[in-house]
């Protein structure tokens, strides 16, 4: 396993350094600088130019982008212009809060699939199956930016039973039950169309396992079928249900922006969303990068594990 | 199969997915042993009805520390709450009022006022507030790199004479016939602390409130100060603001009693709102900004003034006021709100809406080809009506969106390739601190390139009186005027008022000029 990590890491590692050059020369592309939005409408030229050059932009690109990198490389992340603060204090509290809604929506949508796919398998029926099809083509087709509002305007104005959005005021830790009422809409409206795509991925990889012969072989041995569910055919299709989890662990970093913004949810989604606009170029750049290194890190994660579940993978990176 | 013989069968299986679902989606909600919601409601509905209680208060956009000078995004509310300028100017007159300066002399000559401070003013960190303090903000303020508004008139204060700690006298360099929206505009800042003012760390003023913490876009928390110079005020124990970006979301959050007080909804929410009952809508009236479409004279095909002058008879104003601004303002041909020494009936009614006699301006000039129209977020509306209307008189127009940083870069830059919708402030204070505080109007360098020396001269004259109001004044703020009419470098729209939206149990809400809110004596019912 080691063997094969090792021989991954050096192509993840260069997609990494490309990202930053082109995220660096990209951001400088984009017309509209911090200067101007520090110095405000009314400002001379005089003024600008003394703020660019507080700023550091009135020097070359390539010495920008090298004093940058050894900052990053050095993790001395620096402030951020136009927010204010520390860049590390800011990524770190939005990346939390991103992570455990992200997180809370991700388990809520694994819950629900392998609940739901493993029931339509050792249960199918056709009522079953119709609401199983019915509620992820909805879980699908709604986008986020309508079951977010719909959320809100059902269980926290029509029926007020949970909060409209916010994070919880004193953390995550210290009041739970405050805190799981604070993520339970945002975490469903995440998680809906994650969980309709790997219920769908899952009940049909289980399909297609309980229809292969070894499955014959074991219940001719007089293995219950629940166990051939559970132990045999769940577990061989769970290597592509992992592939799709990747995919959609992407998919729903992404969506994330779109649920912070319904739920006012303080997440790295609001920050890249208030730094672009805004040109926060070194806030922009961290987060900017930080995404591709997760995009990365899941990709290698997701490659390892079906390494691990499937040898054939591992057999073959080590050749 | 067998399920049932396995003691793990279909019912049983659904039994328990149905209480584990109960337990994940509805039983934390339920059976919590607190109400987030409850808690969230809190503060308002269990506070005191007089003293006491937690006002919480919803905005779009959040603090930006380096700009704590400029009067924008959420600066407002922290000058308000933590800051005090040397006078106040009431909502509705330009007759300043004692602050923390208890009177004032202005010299003859209006070269130099004298100000006599208040004794019993302590700054939050203990340290009494003296004349050496008048001198370090009036100083900081005139610094390029705070970028604020006034600074050209905070400039012409070239001397600082402190006589005592409660007297000082402020050489000027001219008579500045707007020294008093100056005296209204700068907050008195604490020396002590204000490396500190740019990173946003801490914020140490005079005011009601004393600054707590920020959360950086999510939320700005303040509290009482108990040694507030005033007896027994402020009433709140506690202000609380959110950082909600969506408009929707902040009209969730007020709705779902999140928050007490919402600024910016959009006007058609407001407008739903105050209809519904429950809700007060404040209009800002005394602090209004003004929509206009500015104009490149530059431009080969906006160079000619008929064309802008076509414009200016094309434009429906009533209509934007009515339709997008949800009758929150009224139409202006002049750049003065109503209450303005400088606003003047007959002028503004020059360019009201003739399209004959638009389409015959046209006629005896170069008809134009199809021209940008630049707007930010925010002004597309405005600028889909400027559009239509234009295209009613034969002008062609292409609409330009781009996004807030791109058009400020514009702005000050001199970039915008023919016409652009925006707003602008200040025209609310002396009309002169308009022509030198506001980049769209400043007579020697402006976004529309209008060069002009009667225009420049007209600006000076009014801004180098002695007095801000009165006869002289008014003639010169006139000769502005017909300055501004003639060349139409500007085409003024009309007024817009930001808008607070609060719920009924909100009373006593009050703001300053600059839209900041004052919370002095607001409480909850």
């Amino acid at each position: 396993m080691t063997r094969y990590l090792l021989h991954r890491l050096p192509s993840a590692l260069l997609v990494l350094f490309g990202a930053s050059v082109l995220i660096f020369l990209l951001l400088r592309l984009v017309p509209g600088d911090p200067a101007t939005i520090l110095a405000g409408n009314d400002a001379t030229p005089q003024t600008i130019e003394v703020i660019r050059h507080q700023l550091g932009l009135d020097r070359a690109v390539p010495v920008q982008y090298l004093h940058w990198l050894g900052d990053v490389l050095t993790l001395d992340l620096g402030r951020s212009y136009i927010i204010g603060g520390e860049i590390t204090d800011l990524v770190g509290r939005g990346l939390t809060n991103t992570l455990v809604l992200t997180v809370t929506a991700l388990l809520l949508a694994v819950l629900v699939s392998l609940v739901v796919s493993v029931a339509s398998v050792l249960w199918p029926s056709r009522w079953l199956d119709t609401v199983v099809a019915a509620a992820n083509t909805i879980a699908v087709a709604l986008p986020t930016f309508v079951v977010g509002p719909l959320l809100v305007l059902v269980f926290a104005i029509a029926i007020p039973v949970l909060p409209a959005g916010g994070v919880p005021p004193d953390g995550f830790i210290a009041r739970p039950d405050i805190a799981v009422q604070y993520l339970l809409l945002p975490a469903i409206c995440l998680a809906l169309p994650v969980s309709a795509a790997l219920t769908r991925f899952l009940t049909e990889a289980l399909r297609t396992e309980l229809a292969k012969q070894y499955v014959l072989t074991a219940r001719s041995l007089g293995i219950g079928y629940r166990e051939i569910v559970t132990r045999g055919a769940l577990r061989n299709a769970l290597p592509t249900m992992l592939t799709v989890l990747g995919i959609q662990t992407g998919q729903l970093l992404g969506g994330a922006v779109l649920v912070e913004a319904a739920f006012v949810w303080p997440g790295i989604g609001q920050l890249i969303e208030q730094g672009i606009s805004r040109r926060d170029y070194p806030l922009v750049q961290v987060l900017l990068l930080l995404s591709v290194a997760v995009f990365v890190v899941i990709q290698l994660i997701t490659d390892v594990a079906h390494a691990w579940l499937d040898p054939r993978i591992r057999i073959g990176g080590r050749s | 199969m067998n399920s049932t013989s396995s003691g793990f069968g279909r019912r049983n299986f659904l039994r328990t997915s149905g209480i584990a679902a109960a337990a994940i989606f509805g039983g934390a909600a339920l059976a919590a042993c607190t109400s987030a919601v409850s808690e969230q409601k809190a503060g308002g509905d269990d506070a005191t009805p007089v003293r006491g209680g937690t006002l919480k208060v919803g905005i779009r956009e959040d603090l930006v520390p380096a700009n704590l000078l400029t009067n924008t995004a959420a600066t407002p509310i922290v000058i308000g709450l933590v800051y005090e300028s040397l006078i106040r100017y009431p909502n509705d007159t330009l007759d300043p009022k004692p602050l923390l300066a208890k009177s004032w002399q202005l010299a003859a000559d209006g070269r130099s006022l004298s100000l006599d401070l208040r004794d019993d003013v302590k700054f939050h960190s203990g340290r009494p507030f003296t004349a050496k303090d008048v001198e370090f903000s009036l100083r900081t303020y005139a610094d390029a790199k705070w970028s604020a508004q006034l600074r050209s008139s905070a400039a012409a204060v070239t001397g600082f004479d402190i006589v005592s700690p409660t007297r000082i006298v402020l050489r000027l360099a001219h008579p500045l016939s707007n020294i008093y929206d100056l005296l209204d505009t700068v907050p008195i800042l604490d020396s002590e602390t204000a490396d500190k003012l740019g990173t946003g760390d801490t914020y140490i003023g005079t005011g009601p409130f004393k600054y707590v913490q920020r959360v950086p876009n999510s939320q700005l928390i303040f509290e009482k100060n108990p040694d507030y110079w005033i007896p027994e005020r402020p009433y709140l124990d506690r202000v609380e603001v959110s950082i909600i970006p969506d408009p929707n979301a902040l009209l969730n959050a007020l709705k779902s009693g999140q928050i007490a007080a919402a600024r910016e909804l959009s006007y058609r929410d407001a407008e739903n709102l105050g209809k519904s009952g429950g809700y007060t809508v404040h209009d800002l009236e005394g602090a209004e900004l003004q929509a206009y479409v500015g104009v490149n004279v530059t431009e080969p095909a906006l160079a000619d003034v008929r064309v802008r002058q076509a414009i200016a008879y094309s434009l429906d104003r009533e209509r934007i006021i009515n339709e997008v601004f949800r009758g929150a303002g009224y139409p202006l041909n002049v750049p003065w709100p109503k209450n303005s020494p400088a606003f003047d009936e007959s002028r503004n009614t020059k360019y009201s809406r003739d399209l004959p006699k638009a389409k015959q301006l046209l006629d005896q000039s170069a008809r134009p080809p199809k021209l940008p129209l630049t707007f930010a977020p925010g002004y597309g509306e405005v600028a889909q009506i400027v559009q239509a209307n234009l295209a009613d008189v034969g002008i062609e127009v292409e609409l330009d969106p781009v996004d807030a940083a791109t058009f400020v870069k514009q702005l000050t830059g001199q970039q915008f390739r023919g016409l652009w919708v925006t707003d602008h402030s200040w025209a609310q204070f002396v009309p002169s601190t308009l022509t030198v505080s506001a980049y769209p109007f400043n007579a020697r360098r402006n976004a529309s390139r209008y060069d002009s020396p009667a225009y420049t001269a007209a600006a000076d004259t009014a801004w180098q009186l002695a007095q801000g109001t009165g006869p002289e004044a008014v003639r010169a703020y006139q000769a502005v005027t017909d300055q501004l009419l003639e060349g139409l470098f500007l085409i003024e729209i009309g007024v817009r008022f930001q808008q607070y939206s609060t719920v009924n149990k909100v009373h006593g809400f009050a703001w300053t000029k600059r839209r900041e809110p004052v919370l002095t004596d607001t409480f909850l019912s």
